[in-house]
């Protein structure tokens, strides 16, 4: 897995690339996730538009990214879905649990 | 043994994730080669990676001198494989359902459930030796 990030306006946008399984990729994932929240970043949108799939690794990293913004008073928030994703959410009922939004801009958007 | 090692359809590694991107790749290739269409190789990939880390946590306890083994067959209209680790095992009914709305927000907990989901079979086997789970997926 590959991890890009960037800050538009005072948004995170993190895009992970590849598959999220565990071990050392994973674990990017998490750490810059709670790099920004430590940095009280309140606005976090993760880009899954190249995420091929992830298992229950990567959905403990985002409910950990999601409970912990929340706790400080901030949001996270999907978009992008793969169809794989999509449906580990469905299977999970973790789609009850996150907002998610078909493109970056529309989750921008939902911030404003 | 110190890195995967790979004969016929079965590879075998040490009980550590740094391994898992050498599974799937692995896992990939030979499922591709069955003609198995991309999106049953991904369940399948993502069952046999949450397979592949309870052996490495539960079954193996990290312990990087014990070996996980994930082997590869084909069986009538299904692929099989098996995940055998060097544990005592667990109860595959012994797990609290991750969509119970109290367990929703746990980060951890939901690996069997999704393998169960996205598998067709779902079987365990514990000897002396160690545990043998075997999932199939009709392809």
């Amino acid at each position: 897995m590959k991890l890009n990030d960037r800050v538009q306006d005072d948004i995170v946008i993190l895009e992970p690339k590849g598959k999220i399984m565990g071990g050392p990729d994973a674990s990017l994932l998490h750490d810059k996730l709670h790099d920004y929240i430590e940095q009280d970043m309140k606005k976090v949108i993760i880009d899954l538009s190249k995420v091929d799939w992830m298992n229950s690794t990567g959905l403990g990293i985002l409910i950990s990214g999601l409970t912990t913004i929340r706790n400080n008073n901030g949001e996270l928030k999907l978009a992008n879905l793969t169809k794989k994703v999509q449906s580990l959410l469905t299977i999970t009922k973790l789609v009850s649990v996150f907002e998610a939004y078909d493109s970056i801009d529309e989750a921008i958007k939902s911030f404003k | 043994m110190e890195k995967p090692k790979i004969i016929d359809n079965t590879i075998m590694i040490p009980s550590s994730q740094d391994f898992l991107p050498d599974v799937d790749v692995f896992l990939e290739g030979v499922l591709r080669g069955l003609g198995v269409d991309e999106s049953t190789i991904a369940d399948i990939a993502i069952s046999v990676s949450e397979l592949v880390n309870n052996a490495i946590f539960h079954g193996n306890k990290t312990a990087r001198d014990k070996t996980i083994k994930v082997e590869i067959n084909k069986v009538n209209g299904s692929v099989k494989i098996s995940v055998t680790d060097e544990g005592g095992g667990f109860d595959l009914n012994d797990v609290e359902n991750p969509i119970d709305d109290d367990n929703l927000l746990k980060e951890v907990g939901r690996g069997l459930f999704i393998v169960q989901s996205l598998m067709d079979s779902v079987d365990k086997n514990t000897t002396d030796t160690g545990t043998t789970v075997v999932i199939t997926k009709d392809i």
